[in-house]
């Protein structure tokens, strides 16, 4: 699964938020504020990955069970999901 | 072919319709080097009565053509639309957002009703704000919505304040977080990839420099007092 393209992340009153850009913005007319997790899941959800990955990607930089992160990662990706943000 | 001065920028408009020249008759400026020109094309037009309203005059539809075309280049001098309607009071401008329909053009009826010649309409519906070296400012332009309201003039941006409909009337000061999530939806976030990343650094800025407030309010004269007293 890979972000589709025409969505922009820009840091916008200390927060992340993201953006359609182009003609991704007829599908999504929202924004999506990512915390910190949001941001690092996001950078590396740019180019094709799966949950494995993400979730090694995870417990490489944060002190957190394999469990948790992968929990962490499903309950993102599927958030993105429903919003057809990936592919 | 004429030139028109809105928020300052100095805009030539190619038209085929004389509704759009008589809309900007208070702006322009023909005497003034355009910074930029657009037209809107055939296409542009047919497409846009196409989304808008099947049915409504080519005119018309030339002229907000040209007002999307406008505001696809406002980044370029520090500038955005936001949906909104903006009151001058005593020379400073308050801005209402909500989302169409809560009652912005009736709250600022009562700002007006009440606060009598202290008070007038910036815009009703789309201003610009743009960043000045002395801080955000509104602008009226000639696109005024439906109930036409508007002047060509400018002040400084007080307050940004979000209307939601309530029984008894209250305001307070809100934070950047809950702003964001209000402000948002009416911005005008240009299609272009780079035209709206400069956007969002606009309005990065904007979120940073300016008061925003919450107002539940009903439909009293009360309103627009208690609007009034809590961003003073």
């Amino acid at each position: 699964m890979k972000i589709k393209e025409g969505f922009l992340v820009r840091e916008v009153a200390g927060a992340h938020i993201v953006v359609a850009t182009g003609a991704r913005m007829k599908e999504f007319s929202g924004i999506i504020k990512l915390n910190e997790t949001g941001v690092f899941l996001w950078e590396r959800m740019t180019k094709e990955t799966d949950v494995q990955t993400l979730t090694n990607a995870l417990t490489a930089e944060y002190d957190v069970g394999v469990e948790q992160a992968q929990k962490d990662v499903e309950n993102f990706t599927e958030t993105l999901k429903k919003a057809d943000i990936i592919e | 072919m004429f030139t028109i001065e809105i928020a300052g920028i100095a805009i030539g408009i190619q038209n085929r319709f004389r509704y759009i020249r008589e809309l900007c008759e208070e702006y322009m400026a023909n005497e003034k080097t355009p910074l930029f020109t657009v037209c809107a094309t055939d296409e542009d037009v047919k497409e846009e009565i196409k989304i808008s309203a099947p049915g409504v005059p080519r005119a018309y539809a030339e002229a907000t053509c040209i007002h999307r075309l406008i505001a696809r280049r406002l980044y370029e001098f520090d500038a955005f639309l936001l949906h909104s309607a903006v009151i001058s009071c005593d020379g400073e401008g308050y801005a209402f957002a909500a989302k169409s329909g809560v009652g912005k053009s009736t709250h600022i009826s009562l700002w007006m009703k009440n606060f009598g010649d202290r008070v007038f309409v910036v815009n009703g519906d789309k201003p610009i704000i743009r960043l000045t070296e002395n801080g955000f400012y509104v602008y009226g332009t000639p696109w005024r919505g439906k109930e036409g309201y508007g002047k060509n003039t400018s002040c400084p941006l007080k307050a940004l304040c979000f209307v939601e409909r309530g029984e008894q009337n209250s305001i307070c000061g809100i934070g950047a977080d809950e702003a964001l999530v209000g402000l948002f939806p009416q911005v005008y976030l240009p299609e272009d990839a780079v035209a709206s990343s400069a956007t969002l650094e606009l309005i990065d800025k904007f979120v940073k420099k300016t008061k925003f407030y919450r107002l539940k309010c009903n439909m009293q004269d009360e309103a627009a007092l208690v609007a009034y007293k809590g961003m003073n």
